[in-house]
């Protein structure tokens, strides 16, 4: 083996190393975001919390590590071409509120879950998907977190529940809703679907 | 020798422009990369064949309207006064019931191991369980629960097609495959006509006992239910894709 050769094969596997390292790091960020998310559902200090309030603590835990907008242009797909710049920024914003909605509220009432990570598969170019299984009142889910790398860092593109995709689950909801309707009425819609969740702004959880 | 004094900060020149050039190039790419990304296809939602969309979702209200105004409630009542140990035993029972079902399409489908952890599970729970009302094969590792098999199931496995899209009244989503399915599951299960094993079986403990397993099995359905419906853009069109999905899923496992 030549010198040159040898020091290629050693970039080579000096850079192999740091993929992988960097990947597995990414699991490590994502077990830090699910705790961090679930300690303010959780936390004995934060019983007094609004659901709202409790709501938009969980937002910021989620955003100081992935750019959610991400999810949500992907559940989107190509209606987002059929809405101007001011209704994409809106529908961003609303579907963004009602997810994290949705998550806290799904965990109303019930014990803290445990959730652990399991293997991390390479699934294409620059996307990496991490198993999961959520036990949650004594039954067991199987949770993946699908990321790719994408301009901003390592982002959360999907998460697949059970077989169940939820930003396919979200495109085919938005890909009927342009069959028929425009992107006011999207933004209609969800101000509705948040709305009906004023109404219980105050609810302790 | 003057020229030599300029060849060597034009070449570093060269290759500080040609780096400040890819890395725009690769910037530049990439941005397009991860619009492109955005807009990919979905493989999951693919072909949900729903002909009948309009009679669907005709039924899809009527059958929100049964959920929330009859179901639910009966619901509240059932999960109010009986303690969790009760609603966990009778979850049991009729799940233990269903075993001839699941040994059936484990064995159509050629998935002897499945065979024979459900019939380990059937031997243990039936046994030491008291006739199904407790689980203690859980505790076992090689007879830890696995997915529920159905004959709907077997037909996807067997290269059957999935057929129209269907919202099933009372029951739900379904579709041509499923319906199908239903009918041998019930053809297969003991304490269901035609096959029940119960003689001069009356029709009023029938419905009560078939009453009993799907309000047994309501609070998980109904919990499932609010859930989506509280965080769909369009209902109807959320537990399409979500049950397409999720039937896709376990036939391809």
């Amino acid at each position: 083996m030549t010198f040159f050769s040898f020091r290629a094969y050693l970039v080579l596997g000096l850079l192999l190393v740091a993929t992988v390292s960097a990947q597995e790091a990414q699991k490590e960020k994502l077990q830090g975001m699910i705790d961090a998310a679930l300690d303010v559902i959780y936390s004995d200090t934060n019983t007094t919390l609004s659901a709202y309030e409790k709501q938009a603590q969980v937002r910021e835990k989620l955003e100081s590590s992935y750019d959610l907008d991400v999810m949500i242009r992907y559940a989107i797909g190509k209606n987002w071409r059929r809405m101007n710049e001011q209704e994409q920024l809106e529908v961003l914003e609303l579907v963004k509120q009602l997810v994290i909605k949705a998550y806290v509220m799904g965990l109303d009432g019930k014990d803290r879950p445990s959730i652990t990570l399991g293997e991390l598969t390479e699934i294409g170019k620059a996307r990496i998907e991490i198993e999961s299984t959520m036990v949650l009142d004594t039954k067991t889910y199987y949770i993946l977190y699908r990321l790719r790398q994408m301009k901003s860092g390592w982002q959360i593109y999907d998460i697949v529940a059970e077989n169940v995709s939820v930003s396919s689950n979200y495109r085919g909801q938005i890909d009927d809703h342009f069959r028929k309707g425009s992107g006011a009425d999207l933004i209609a819609r969800l101000k509705d679907l948040l709305a009906k969740d004023k109404i219980n702004e105050d609810t302790k959880i | 020798m003057k020229t030599q004094k300029f060849k060597r900060p034009l070449a570093w020149a060269c290759l500080i422009g040609l780096i400040s050039v890819t890395s725009l190039t690769a910037q530049d790419g990439k941005l397009t990369e991860d619009e492109a990304f955005f807009y990919e296809e979905f493989d999951e939602i693919a072909g949900v064949y729903d002909p009948f969309e309009s009679v669907n979702r005709f039924t899809f209200e009527f059958n929100d309207f049964v959920f929330s105004n009859t179901l639910q409630p009966l619901v509240d009542t059932y999960t109010a006064i009986t303690p969790d140990s009760v609603e966990e035993g009778a979850s049991n029972f009729f799940n233990n019931l269903r075993y001839p079902v699941r040994l059936a399409s484990n064995l159509l489908q050629g998935r002897f191991k499945g065979a024979w952890i459900e019939t380990g599970r059937f031997a243990i729970n039936s046994t030491v369980g008291i006739v199904g009302i407790m689980a203690p094969a859980d505790a076992y590792e090689s007879f830890a629960p696995i997915e529920s098999e159905d004959v709907g199931q077997v037909f996807g496995a067997w290269g059957i097609g999935e057929g129209p899209y269907l919202v099933l009244p009372f029951l739900g989503p379904s579709n041509l495959r499923d319906l199908a399915g239903l009918f041998g599951d019930r053809a297969i299960n003991p304490i269901k006509e035609p096959s029940s094993m119960i003689d001069d079986w009356e029709w009023e403990w029938q419905l009560a006992t078939s009453g009993a397993d799907y309000i047994s099995r309501s609070p998980q359905i109904i919990e499932r239910y609010k859930q989506l419906k509280g965080s769909s853009i369009d209902p109807y069109s959320s537990l399409k894709n979500g049950y397409t999905q999720y039937r896709r899923g376990a036939v391809a496992e």
